[in-house]
């Protein structure tokens, strides 16, 4: 119905150096609830732009439901945009406001009113219909926005570019719940820009992280967790992120500092294995040798924050070196040495140039 | 009681205001409610001059003219100023030199303000009054009271829109590139962008540029003196001009003091219910 396909996209500011999209492919479901995600400067806003029509046409083609976007207006593309900051007329109610969009399709009176209003209350800000934007929070009026965006029935797609930076926690995580059942009654396919990882990782079906102007990994959340294909989406996606240590590989073995730690099937030269915190565990060191395959490594513990209890067991981030660099393990508290200590890991990924190498 | 003593850290202020406005302003109230024929003769004559002033037919046709030149170049200035405003470019090189370009008039002294247009709409040598003289209109802004008329606003207009646009760009420049976006997407059309975009947020500058405006057009002066000299006949005499030919021309201090009181009363009452009615509207919701 309305799939979006971008391929080869780019973008370049007129004046700028480097361009800020390049050669982007990707490819949205009809519905899908869709997440950018990646630090400021990475492209999404850009991104967002080109999609409802802000930012003229660039090289690279975008389809809106097999329609070329490139040659529709923006306010005929079905498109609708949230941004970061509530932006509303001010000298409307809010009944003015969400009807707005309606009125200029050219919706009778009472049908946008009756819709306004329809909106509102699955808003719950149907008690502020009669106010002026001036006089609410920030947070209310980023809910007219979201309003005003989603108001018009013929969209198809959605774009939120961060809309939830003015709202407090609590209401974020309400509010997203919101925006999801919305998205999922009108069907629309939803677009979220965020820099926040948690974010991206409740509200989204699926995620893209976006660095430097390309999408490094497109996956759903499970697999930006456990399969991430760049170092920069296992440091950037899960808290606290992804562990990276410089090794070695030789005949098929991993060396950290010169130490064998695991075999790992991978060719022979310089790399980088990352494992994520809770992967790894850190241990009092037994009395025998170990193997140099098991995946095994002296490392010094040096400081431990616990986060909560699990099964009545204190539970928590522990902070530790390895061959002089730092790592960070999740894992219960009750067994963590102080000094001394082995590190076992269940998974690795070996990455060399940023990418994943093993398979 | 302690806390009283904060006053006294206001005092320097109430001196200075003391000084500046409330001494002299008192002189003239003092002089209003006086006969006075010279420095040791006076006499007490009450309210007399503020009747005798109100009842002037002169004055009266005055502050009607007054009235409708400053309604007049209002209606002129305010629509013409935004229209300016919006045709400007909003970056770039050539932003600085038309804002250079539109502030000139302002720069210009109002009195040689007046000697340009009493040059420029001369009817025998004059670029503006010759030209149109030989257009075949019958153009003389010392003989017709409509030529005088039509001279006058439009050398106010030329020598205050800028005033009014530079506001107006001031105010369209604050307004964020995500206003214009959200109301493209919306599908607005220009006129709506403007009515429900720019215009809310231009409330507040517009509401200094009217204020400004109507006081300092209720107060002109110097240029229609060059310009007419409140010619012809009395047809472009408005307050400020007969008030002076009251006290300086005709020394009746009594009847100019009782008139300047009403005078600076009236602009003061103007401002205030226009500036109560834009915020009252601003708040009504």
């Amino acid at each position: 119905m309305a799939e979006l396909l971008l391929s080869n996209l780019s973008h370049s500011y007129p004046g700028a150096g480097a361009p800020t999209l390049s050669g982007l492919n990707l490819r949205i479901a009809s519905g899908e609830a869709h997440a950018l995600l990646g630090s400021s400067g990475a492209g999404k806003s850009t991104l967002l732009n080109l999609l409802s029509g802000l930012l003229p046409a660039s090289p690279g083609q975008l389809l809106l439901g097999g329609q070329d976007l490139a040659d529709q207006l923006p306010s005929s593309r079905g498109v609708a945009q949230v941004f970061q900051f509530p932006v509303l007329y001010e000298a409307m109610s809010v009944l003015g406001n969400l009807a707005f969009p309606l009125r200029v399709m050219g919706m009778s009176r009472r049908d946008c009113r009756a819709r306004a209003r329809q909106m509102a209350e699955q808003l719950e800000i149907d008690h502020l219909l009669e106010r002026r934007p001036t006089r609410l929070g920030l947070f209310e009026k980023q809910l007219v926005a979201i309003g005003k965006a989603l108001v018009r029935p013929d969209l198809s797609l959605v774009l939120l570019d961060e809309p939830l930076t003015a709202a407090e926690p609590a209401r974020k995580w309400r509010l997203r719940h919101t925006l999801k059942s919305l998205q999922r009654e009108s069907g629309a396919t939803m677009i979220y820009v965020t820099h926040d990882q948690t974010e991206a990782l409740t509200f989204a079906d699926r995620i893209s992280v976006m660095h430097e102007g390309g999408i490094l990994q497109t996956g759903s959340p499970e697999q930006l967790i456990n399969a991430p294909t760049h170092e920069h989406v296992g440091y950037f996606v899960g808290t606290p992120g992804m562990n990276f240590l410089d090794a070695r590989i030789e005949s098929n073995v991993c060396l950290v500092g010169d130490v064998p730690f695991g075999s790992l099937v991978v060719s022979p030269g310089v790399c980088r294995i990352g494992f994520r915190p809770e992967w790894a565990k850190l241990a009092g060191a037994p009395a025998q040798t170990h193997s140099g395959s098991d995946w095994i490594i002296a490392a010094d513990v040096i400081s431990q924050r616990v986060l909560g209890t699990h099964r009545g067991v204190p539970f928590g981030l522990v902070d530790a070196t390895v061959a002089g660099a730092r790592i960070v393990t999740r894992q219960p508290l009750d067994e963590v040495p102080s000094g001394r200590a082995q590190l076992h890991l269940d998974t690795v990924r070996a990455f060399r140039q940023g990418w994943v190498v093993d398979a | 009681m302690r806390d009283n003593r904060a006053w006294l850290g206001v005092l320097p202020v109430l001196l200075i205001v003391a000084f500046s406005a409330v001494i002299p302003l008192m002189t003239v109230v003092n002089y209003s409610v006086q006969d006075i024929f010279d420095a040791n003769t006076r006499i007490f004559v009450g309210l007399d001059w503020y009747r005798e002033t109100l009842r002037d037919p002169r004055l009266q046709s005055a502050l009607l003219r007054q009235i409708l030149f400053s309604s007049l170049i209002l209606a002129l200035e305010i629509p013409l100023g935004i229209l300016v405003a919006k045709s400007l470019p909003r970056a770039g090189r050539s932003v600085g030199l038309w804002l250079v370009l539109l502030a000139i008039p302002l720069l210009i002294p109002w009195n040689v303000v007046g000697t340009i247009w009493q040059l420029f709409a001369r009817p025998d040598i004059g670029l503006l009054g010759a030209t149109l003289q030989n257009l075949g209109f019958d153009y003389n802004y010392t003989a017709g009271t409509l030529d005088a008329w039509l001279t006058l606003l439009a050398m106010d207009v030329w020598h205050w829109t800028s005033l009014v646009a530079l506001l107006a760009f001031a105010g369209l420049t604050a307004i964020p590139d995500a206003y214009y976006q959200a109301a493209r997407l919306d599908g607005a059309s220009r006129w709506q962008i403007f009515r429900h975009v720019e215009l809310p947020r231009l409330t507040s500058v517009l509401t200094i540029a009217v204020l400004l405006r109507l006081m300092d057009s209720f107060m002109i002066y110097t240029e229609p003196f060059v310009l007419t000299g409140g010619g012809p006949g009395n047809s472009t005499t408005f307050l400020s001009q007969y008030l002076t030919s009251m006290a300086v021309g005709q020394f009746d201090l009594g009847p100019a003091a009782a008139f300047s009181v009403l005078y600076f009363l009236v602009v003061l009452l103007l401002c205030w219910l226009f500036y109560t009615s834009v915020m009252r509207n601003r708040d009504a919701h």
